[in-house]
């Protein structure tokens, strides 16, 4: 093997593993979010905690999360500790974990006797506890209320799982088989990785493998900092704010992020995301972990960079993220993490609109975040609906927003669950999935729209949530307006509306009663009086934006004839 | 037995194949013409008939890319979409994923709908999960659509409505109304009646597409046909191998997506081996498939037109369509794949390719960039092909990745053609490992221009032992073709069918009528699958039906375990039912038995028996570098060839490596066995 010509042979081979693993996670697994359509994650790491590769689905926020808890699984269970067909679990979000559901599973894959590598997987489960089933406590106090907590512990020899462990999991689940069944897609999901490792060991030799990887580790640096030499040197600071932590509704709080652009200087000197005078952690769930925020910064800073550059440690090198001890981007115990979210999406948005004013002709508008939701029995048998909907995304220079499909790590919308098979599973019914027309913020570049889906329950049921920017609309940027405001709301069988606070825990829900989820629209670029009128008029007819917007949005009056004309005196004044 | 023609039409070259009552081949490639591909067909028939008398054709078989041009270039007709009140927007919004660079791409823009959002209509009605009508069809609803359609002069439409897999009484009520006011008109429950209403929509929305497209273009085909005398019956191949009536393939265009590849893994099937893998690599992709037990594996949902990812067409990036099609990965690499250094200095091949304008730098049309074939060329595996070659251009184009790599040109080239090797094998490891299936004992059967060149040093990676070079492997698709039989699938998604028996023998009777006969036919064979899964999963697997519940059961635990790893139990649900009824074909030779003289009917240019050089410098790593390296042809092959070697065939060049061995198989196929002290299998 000849280095470096045929280093891409190896370097797919890597993603490959973890694709594979990934797959099978994906198909054996029961948990409501994957039922519906979401994927698992799964990568490949080395025994220093360097992640090496991660298969094509996974995000970055749970990446970051097995990267960060690996060191902290070793400094408790010593790797000459370990035995081969041993497999590990933890979920501590003050270790690098997420939040309880989210259960991080690894193998250690032996070299000449000790464990080199781990293949480890993540999805999240059914249910491990907490206020609500199905893993969202939006008014938890401190994380004791969001469910089971696993310091890193053995799951399994190459007996099987440990009955132990079994049975605490199984007496802490709403739904003991569900759990146990994504245990075992977890699990599986290693020893494919595993297998397929070891066979990348048999073939490239241990030494020639290390040196395959560094050689990886190095080439995805070099990209990195060549990519980041291309932006602007220079410090740009930013702020983005949480509506509120859902139990306090008075109080927005704020994420700051300074960032430092090193320009040509970046073969020494990496960027820096510096989120000092961030708020504090709360005793609510608006906190993330580390791992979390470390995936927001270094997944923004991406954004700007060549998209085509792998995802390893290579990469983090260059970019160096300093959070807070004690803030809402670095929380201690016990203050909870579940909404972790939350905090993450506005460290994201902070970090898009500083490198916006360092990159004007890329620069995006605000976008509606990701609202999620989940509606459940209320007692035994448990059947859980835990899904969540895209707002717009903002509108970016040079073109609209996506319509309803949020930023969100690049997940893609075949993750909103379809409506037959949620009907075929719970006693409820999809009344409509639409889009809400006039909801991107109007702008020459219009942000992207809301979208509207009501569910009517055929049975009583609880509704959870956990939402944000439904206070706090996106702003727009050079004059662009805002996106319009989405909700969550109860649907009176009067067919009345009343508006929920955007974060609520088990709230009972009569059989007849419909829940509605609108989420919010992305914000604008430019003055709305600047669109063209071609642009009002494509929006017009594919029911984007309606004739009174087109008025009074975008100063546009529509004829009786359908013709359009600009009339600017109608058209709301842009900001800037 | 009479005479049976196979056409496949194929991006640059169409290929026809004569085969007479003796099992003797007839074969032709011509070019193919794009703005109307009959032009190209009636040239070969012309042909391969040449001094027959016409009326003895009593079969012809198509494979068509009609409706994947139509789809991968947007060409169908204008279509109108009518479904459920409250899920217009559905279909516009779409299901796509963002996968590789998309993820980190914020100007990302989700890929067009398939349907126009202004062209999307909603009907009041709603029926249950279980069947019941909630809320009855508002006939009106239907008719101001289909006045509002017709005004807009939209002649095609196709309704999905929410369910209509559990009954799909307003489905068939609101498309026979669309039908007073639109000519085309096509229903979801008609297409493929199975949960989940986006994918159900997309195919139904793709049929309603290309529909009308295939229908004008079969009739015009089997005028052009007809002219020349032919007036045997146009078969379709469709996606999942079998074949289908012309009027059958105009209402399910969108079974035909796949038809070309599915007729080349029926010519891997076709060599009697039982379990292959076929290996189809040509210009610009490359196509592997198993077949097991003489049958491909098929799969139910593919998507056109979407991104390939290591070797998988990754789900959520191309339209999903619903229908039964042989489960190919395919990979963007082929002869014509560019190579390229990154801006971090790695070496990279493909997905670009050079096509045939310009071409390989070594064509000489004005390429420049160095390719796989010029790699081939360099290292001495290539020699002349249907066009002649130019080693010093290809050597100049390879120089563009040796100088910054600071390594020699044969280094270069040897390193293109490991990476291709590797990015072929990633497909074949798609459909094998990945699928919990063990590549050892298959046969990797090469076809495709380019397949044979890089064959060897695949199964190399996989532990494979046997690769086996059919004859004509340059037209194997059309050859294909000919051992398709007539078949009809039906499938019906159905949770908690009371009697699974009854479901299965409708969709049987359903499916004998698709091709005009009865489910009791002695010709007929009837394949019943149902998709099973663990009670709380989505995922389900196809598995052979038996009335046996235990058994049926242990049937599933065991397919379970072997594709997931995991020995799951637990409570197993049917979820839905499928069924394939297939017409038996003439029989023709047994694919053991050479077939006695076949004569190529068209001007193809190459290496003629007997007339290969000696020998030619050739790369081989074991050896050091360029070895003295024997050249011969098939028919000058002799009883075993050891490798190094190299076999110059008509259509494409076989490179046997050191540890290799070619033998002349059966059919005048070549076959290559690792000689038993070849290297160990490095990749299982």
């Amino acid at each position: 093997m000849s280095d470096p010509l045929t280093a891409d042979v190896l370097r797919n081979a890597l993603v490959v593993a973890a694709e594979e693993a990934s797959i099978v996670v994906v198909r054996s697994a029961y948990s409501t979010f994957i039922v519906e359509g979401s994927d698992a994650s799964a990568a490949l790491l080395d025994a220093e905690g360097r992640l090496i590769a991660q298969s094509m689905a996974t995000t970055l926020m749970n990446s970051m999360a097995l990267k960060v808890a690996l060191p902290e699984l070793v400094a408790d269970v010593p790797l000459d500790a370990m035995r081969p067909g041993e497999v590990y679990v933890l979920n501590d979000a003050y270790r690098g974990g997420v939040h309880t559901n989210d259960l991080l599973v690894y193998r250690p894959v032996f070299v000449g006797g000790r464990p080199a590598y781990f293949t480890a997987t993540m999805i999240h489960v059914s249910d491990l506890g907490g206020l609500s089933a199905g893993g969202m406590a939006p008014l938890a106090t401190d994380i004791f209320l969001e469910g089971l907590q696993l310091p890193p512990i053995r799951l399994a020899t190459s007996a099987g799982i440990e009955p132990a462990v079994e049975a605490i999991l199984r007496a802490n689940s709403r739904t003991p088989d569900k759990v146990m069944g994504d245990v075992r897609a977890l699990i599986a999901g290693t020893a494919v990785a595993a297998a397929r490792l070891a066979a990348l060991v048999e073939e490239y030799g241990a030494a020639g493998l290390a040196e395959g990887v560094e050689a990886y580790l190095d080439y995805t640096e070099a990209r990195t900092r060549a990519a980041l030499a291309e932006l602007p040197a220079g410090r740009f600071a930013a702020s983005y704010p949480i509506d509120d932590d859902g139990i306090d509704l008075a109080t927005p709080r704020h994420v700051r992020v300074a960032l430092t652009l090193p320009g040509p200087d970046a073969a020494r000197t990496g960027a820096v995301a510096d989120f000092a005078g961030t708020d504090p952690q709360v005793p609510a769930a608006i906190n993330a972990s580390a791992s979390q925020s470390l995936a927001a910064a270094v997944f923004a800073v991406r954004c700007f960079l060549d998209p085509a550059i792998p995802m390893n440690d290579g990469c983090l090198r260059a970019i160096d993220v300093r959070l807070p001890a004690g803030s809402l981007l670095d929380a201690r115990s016990p203050h909870p993490c579940g909404g972790r979210y939350v905090p993450i999406y506005a460290a994201m948005e902070a970090v898009f609109q500083a490198l916006s004013d360092a990159v004007p002709e890329r620069a995006i508008a605000a976008s509606g975040i990701l609202q999620p939701f989940s509606i459940a029995a209320v007692g035994a048998p448990y059947w859980i609906h835990l899904a969540y909907d895209f707002g717009g995304v903002g509108a970016r220079r040079g073109l609209d927003g996506p319509d309803a499909t949020g930023v969100h790590f690049g997940i893609g919308r075949n993750s909103v669950p379809q409506a037959e098979p949620v009907e075929s599973r719970c006693p409820l019914l999809v009344e409509s999935v639409e889009t809400i027309p006039d909801s991107g913020g109007p702008g020459r570049y219009r942000g992207g729209l809301g979208s509207r889906t009501v569910y009517r329950f055929l049975a009583d049921c609880h509704v959870t949530t956990r939402g944000d920017r439904l206070r706090l609309a996106p702003p727009g940027r050079d004059g662009g307006l805002p996106g319009r405001l989405g909700g969550f709301y109860r649907r009176r069988q009067d067919g009345t509306l009343e508006r929920l606070a955007s974060k609520v825990n088990n709230v009972r829900f009569a059989a007849g009663e419909a829940f509605v989820v609108e989420t919010t629209g992305g914000g604008g670029i430019g003055s709305p009086l600047e669109r063209n009128l071609a642009e009002v008029e494509e929006d017009l007819r594919a029911g984007r934006v309606t004739s009174r917007g087109a008025t009074e949005d975008y100063g546009v009056r529509v004829g009786a004839d359908g013709t359009l004309s600009r009339d600017a005196s109608r058209g709301r004044p842009g900001r800037s | 037995m009479g005479f049976a023609i196979g056409v496949d039409v194929g991006g640059t070259f169409t290929d026809v194949v004569l085969r007479r009552p003796s099992g003797a081949v007839t074969v032709a490639k011509c070019l193919s013409t794009h703005d109307d591909p009959i032009a190209g067909i009636v040239t070969g028939v012309t042909r391969v008939l040449s001094g027959l008398d016409p009326a003895l054709v009593t079969r012809v078989v198509h494979a068509t890319t009609l409706a994947t041009n139509a789809v991968l270039e947007r060409r169908g007709v204008r279509v109108a979409f009518v479904t459920t009140r409250g899920f217009r927007a559905v279909v516009p919004l779409g299901r796509y994923a963002r996968v590789e660079e998309d993820r980190y791409d914020l100007r990302f823009t989700p890929p067009p709908p398939p349907v126009d959002a202004g062209d999307c209509f909603e009907v009041s009605e709603r029926i249950s999960a279980r069947g019941e009508v909630l809320t009855p069809l508002d006939e009106d609803s239907a008719r101001r659509a289909a006045a509002e359609i017709a005004r807009r002069g939209i002649r095609s439409a196709a309704v999905c409505l929410l369910h209509s897999y559990a009954d799909p009484a307003h489905e068939r009520r609101v498309a026979a109304i669309l039908r007073e006011h639109v000519p085309d008109v096509v229903a979801s429950s008609e297409i493929w009646p199975e949960i989940r209403e986006y994918e159900r929509a997309t195919t139904t929305i793709m049929s309603a597409y290309v529909g009308p497209l295939m229908a004008s273009y079969l009739s015009r085909l089997e005028d052009a046909l007809a002219a020349l005398g032919v007036r045997a019956p146009v078969h379709v191949m469709e996606s999942g191998g079998g074949v289908m009536s012309a009027r059958l393939a105009a209402r399910r265009a969108v079974a035909t997506i796949e038809s070309g590849p599915a007729a080349g893994v029926l010519a891997a099937a076709a060599t009697g081996l039982g379990d292959v893998i076929s290996f189809d690599m040509g210009g610009t992709t490359a196509k592997a498939c198993v077949v097991r037990g003489g049958r491909p594996e098929i799969t139910h949902e593919f998507h056109v037109g979407g991104k390939g990812s290591f070797g998988g067409r990754r789900a959520g990036t191309g339209v999903p369509i619903k229908t039964p099609a042989i489960d190919l990965a395919e990979v963007g690499a082929g002869g014509g794949s560019v190579a390229w250094i990154d801006a971090a200095g790695a070496l990279r091949v493909g997905p670009r390719s050079a096509g045939s304008s310009p071409g390989p730098a070594c064509y000489g049309l004005g390429g420049g960039e160095p390719t796989v074939t010029d790699a081939n060329l360099v290292l001495g595996y290539l020699a002349a092909a249907s066009i002649p070659l130019s080693p010093s251009l290809a050597g100049k184009a390879l120089d563009r990745l040796a100088e910054p790599l600071g390594v020699s040109r044969a280094e270069a080239a040897h390193a293109v053609h490991t990476i291709v090797s590797a990015a072929m094998a990633s497909a074949v490891h798609v459909v094998t490992v990945q699928r919990g299936i063990d590549p050892r004992g298959f046969a990797l059967v090469a076809f495709g221009g380019a397949g044979p060149a890089h064959a060897a040093r695949v199964a190399e990676r996989f532990g494979i032992g046997l690769v086996v070079v059919p004859e004509h492997c340059g037209v194997a698709s059309a050859a294909g073709l000919l051992t398709g039989e007539l078949s009809a699938d039906r499938v019906l998604s159905r949770l908690g069918a009371g009697d699974p028996e009854a479901v299965l023998a409708g969709l049987a009777s359903a499916a004998a009528a698709d091709l005009g006969v009865s489910p009791d036919d002695p010709r007929v064979r009837v394949e019943r699958s149902v998709d099973a899964r663990f009670a709380g999963q989505s995922h389900d697997l196809t598995v052979a039906w038996e009335p046996s519940r235990d058994r049926l059961e242990s049937r599933f635990f065991a397919r379970y375990a072997q594709v997931y790893g995991i020995e799951q139990r637990g409570e197993v649900e049917l979820v839905g039912y499928r069924v394939r009824v297939t017409l038996a074909a003439p029989p023709g030779p047994s694919p053991g038995e050479p077939p006695p003289g076949a004569a190529p009917a068209g001007a193809l240019s190459g290496p003629s028996a007997g007339t290969a050089p000696g020998t030619r410098p050739a790369y081989f790593p074991e050896l050091g570098g360029y070895a003295e390296t024997p050249v011969r042809t098939r028919a000058t092959l002799g009883a075993a060839l050891d490798g190094p070697a190299i076999v110059e065939d008509a259509e494409s060049t076989i490179v046997v490596p050191p540890g290799w061995t070619a033998r002349p198989g059966p059919g005048r196929a070549v076959h290559l066995t690792r000689t038993p002290s070849g290297k160990a299998p490095r990749d299982v």
